[in-house]
């Protein structure tokens, strides 16, 4: 070890820095890096999994602009993404901000609205397939039948599927979003309340000017958070549509959902890797512009 | 401006009852004080005051206007926070007129208000900067703008200055002084340091466990406390003490020699008797002055111009002032004198002074 002790201390930081680092990094090149350089390259070739690749070139991107199921997907996720985001933070904003001034109960309260985050996708996808059946199974067309209205179709109809598969779904991701709101609510300072107080603007104000501007670091990591959650949206829709997963006539497939069909229901696997890239460009694009329009101004 | 009075105000949280009855005139365009240690009840008071905590019993009165049942808004007061409250997402402009948005002012009459405030304050450069880019006396002084934009008739100050550095805060003293002399509107000011106290007061109020102690001028509380905790809370370093039984001829220190002073007013004591001398009026005695205390210096600290010596007197210890050019050395033996008329008597038992005058 005499090469060690003639090191720099600054260089002897170097070198117990990077023997740390070594396993993640090891973890990530293996893991993420390689197979998402892997997933680029197969989006040039023609695979079956089980014979040779071929080489197509921008084969696999022409058949995707041409596809027709593509575009029907391709929208789809971003209903999920542009109705999903903003009704999930308006819901979970106006829970947290009222949970915040409540007292009593607040941790039982709190730990109600978690439990659906913990709870297995698949269990609440089914319970919540029991809730959509028709007369006299489904919760809530009995409730609208009992109620004189006639019933609902949910994930029957091409057009209320995909709200229906999304409710559960923002649901579950409640709890997580009041969670990390609250947290925000309570790192502002209550003087900037009181100060408000006493000079007596009215708690719309407040909210408005003071509340919500000191919220927006929450309010960025919340939007990127769930927009990305909403992109990748895959559990919900297949547990809910299970008979003809993304149905009915594709009005609920997602993306994701998309790309497992192709990779392991029709064996091409350079077309899924085509789709990946482009869910993976998607994402990256989302993400980039949400932190442009929402970074710190100075 | 206005005056501002509390009648027998006490607060409980939940079943701790932390004022116990606080009764106070404050006159009109006065600088009140309120100073203790922490837990004291004094943001207490200030928070009632400013109606952002409801009283539990008592009367709130300002201007002569019973205020107890009136939002912050309506007592037509302004507070200044420990921490500023001055909203990092808006420019000192936007903050210093966040208190007008709901005045009957036109939009052209609060930008000449703020213009104004800011013209006071000696900041219209400052005006479009964000609170990051302030200093912390900068922040400070926006605060003070955002309360003065309004023109109370009360400024409440909780613990303004504690969060800036001593030279800041030596300096934004002088400037709160200085801005309650050109604008005269009543202040009240909480603070636990009792230098900002003296310097600032026209009266202190000096408050303990919830109860107010003294109220008196800065001059008043320094050279007649009432008890032996306004004794020891105001001035630095702290006034000596010294317990002992009152006898014929003096005051039998308890194992010590017998001190041949005695309280000028006869009112009837329990016997136990404690004896305070600030350390500035306790000096090195010079040939032909009464010998008070006897003992060997155990710590010497120079201070410049003057030193503080503490002298070990074998049943007690005393803090001591001496000339800073020459200051005798740690270790010699030293003999102390005080003038009669700085020496403070206190009933042990009641805490209560012993002097009339």
């Amino acid at each position: 070890m005499n090469w060690y002790r003639k090191l720099s201390i600054k260089q002897k930081q170097v070198v117990w820095a990077w023997t740390f680092l070594a396993i993640p990094v090891l973890f990530y090149v293996v893991i993420r890096f390689y197979p998402t350089f892997g997933s680029v390259l197969l989006s040039f070739q023609d695979w079956n999994l089980l014979g040779s690749k071929t080489w197509i070139g921008l084969e696999n991107y022409e058949k995707l602009v041409a596809d027709p199921v593509f575009w029907k997907v391709f929208n789809n996720t971003f209903i999920y993404l542009l109705l999903g985001t903003p009704v999930s933070l308006l819901i979970s904003f106006i829970i947290a901000y009222h949970l915040d001034k409540v007292s009593f109960l607040h941790a039982t309260i709190r730990a109600m609205y978690f439990i659906p985050f913990m709870t297995s996708a698949v269990a609440m996808a089914w319970l919540w397939r029991w809730f959509y059946q028709p007369v006299p199974i489904g919760l809530f067309n009995n409730f609208l039948a009992s109620m004189g209205i006639s019933q609902l179709p949910f994930l029957r109809s091409t057009v209320s599927a995909l709200p229906s598969v999304l409710a559960p779904a923002i649901w579950a991701g409640l709890g997580f979003q009041i969670i990390i709101f609250m947290a925000g609510l309570r790192a502002i300072p209550q003087s900037y309340y009181e100060a408000a107080q006493i000079d007596g603007v009215g708690p719309w104000t407040v909210l408005r000017e003071i509340t919500i501007p000191l919220l927006k670091p929450t309010l960025v990591f919340l939007v990127v958070f769930s927009s990305i959650g909403f992109l990748r949206i895959f559990d919900q829709v297949f547990n809910m549509t299970t008979n003809d997963p993304g149905g009915p006539l594709n009005s609920t497939k997602p993306l994701v959902l998309m790309i497992y069909d192709t990779a392991f229901n029709a064996f091409d696997m350079g077309y899924a890797a085509a789709q990946t890239v482009v869910l993976f460009t998607i994402l990256l694009l989302v993400s980039l512009l949400q932190l442009y329009v929402m970074r710190e101004r100075t | 401006m206005a005056s501002v009075e509390l009648k027998n105000l006490t607060k409980s949280f939940g079943k701790t009852e932390v004022l116990h009855g606080i009764d106070l005139v404050v006159k009109n365009g006065e600088f009140i004080v309120f100073v203790g240690p922490s837990g004291c009840g004094k943001s207490t008071t200030l928070r009632l005051l400013a109606g952002l905590e409801e009283a539990t019993s008592g009367d709130i009165l300002i201007g002569d206007q019973l205020v107890n049942n009136l939002e912050p808004k309506e007592r037509n007061i302004a507070m200044v926070f420990q921490n500023y409250a001055i909203y990092p997402h808006m420019s000192v402009r936007k903050n210093i007129g966040f208190g007008l948005r709901t005045s009957k002012l036109s939009k052209a009459d609060r930008e000449k208000r703020i213009d104004e405030v800011a013209e006071i304050l000696s900041m219209t450069e400052l005006l479009e900067r964000r609170p990051v880019q302030l200093s912390g006396g900068q922040r400070q002084r926006v605060a003070i703008g955002r309360a003065m934009v309004r023109d109370p008739s009360v400024f409440l100050f909780d613990e303004p200055l504690s969060n800036l550095d001593a030279q800041l805060r030596t300096q934004m003293r002088l400037e709160i002084k200085k801005l309650h002399q050109d604008v005269g509107t009543t202040i009240i000011f909480v603070t636990h340091d009792q230098v900002e106290a003296m310097t600032l007061a026209d009266r202190i109020v000096i408050m303990k466990d919830g109860h107010i102690q003294q109220v008196g001028t800065p001059s008043e509380v320094y050279q007649h406390p009432k008890n032996i905790f306004v004794a020891q809370f105001i001035g630095a370093p702290s006034m000596n003490m010294l317990t002992g039984k009152q006898v014929k001829t003096g005051v039998q220190l308890d194992g010590g020699p017998l001190l041949k002073v005695l309280p000028t007013n006869k009112t009837q004591n329990s016997g136990n008797i404690t004896i305070g001398i600030r350390p500035n009026a306790l000096t090195l005695a010079k040939d032909g002055d009464d010998v008070l205390f006897e003992g060997k210096i155990t710590i010497v600290e120079p201070l410049g111009a003057e030193a503080l010596i503490y002298v070990d007197l074998g049943y007690a210890n005393v803090i001591a002032h001496v000339p800073g050019y020459t200051p005798p050395k740690t270790g010699e033996m030293v003999k102390l004198t005080a003038p009669q008329q700085e020496i403070h008597f206190f009933d042990t038992e009641s805490g209560l002074t012993l002097r009339q005058d």
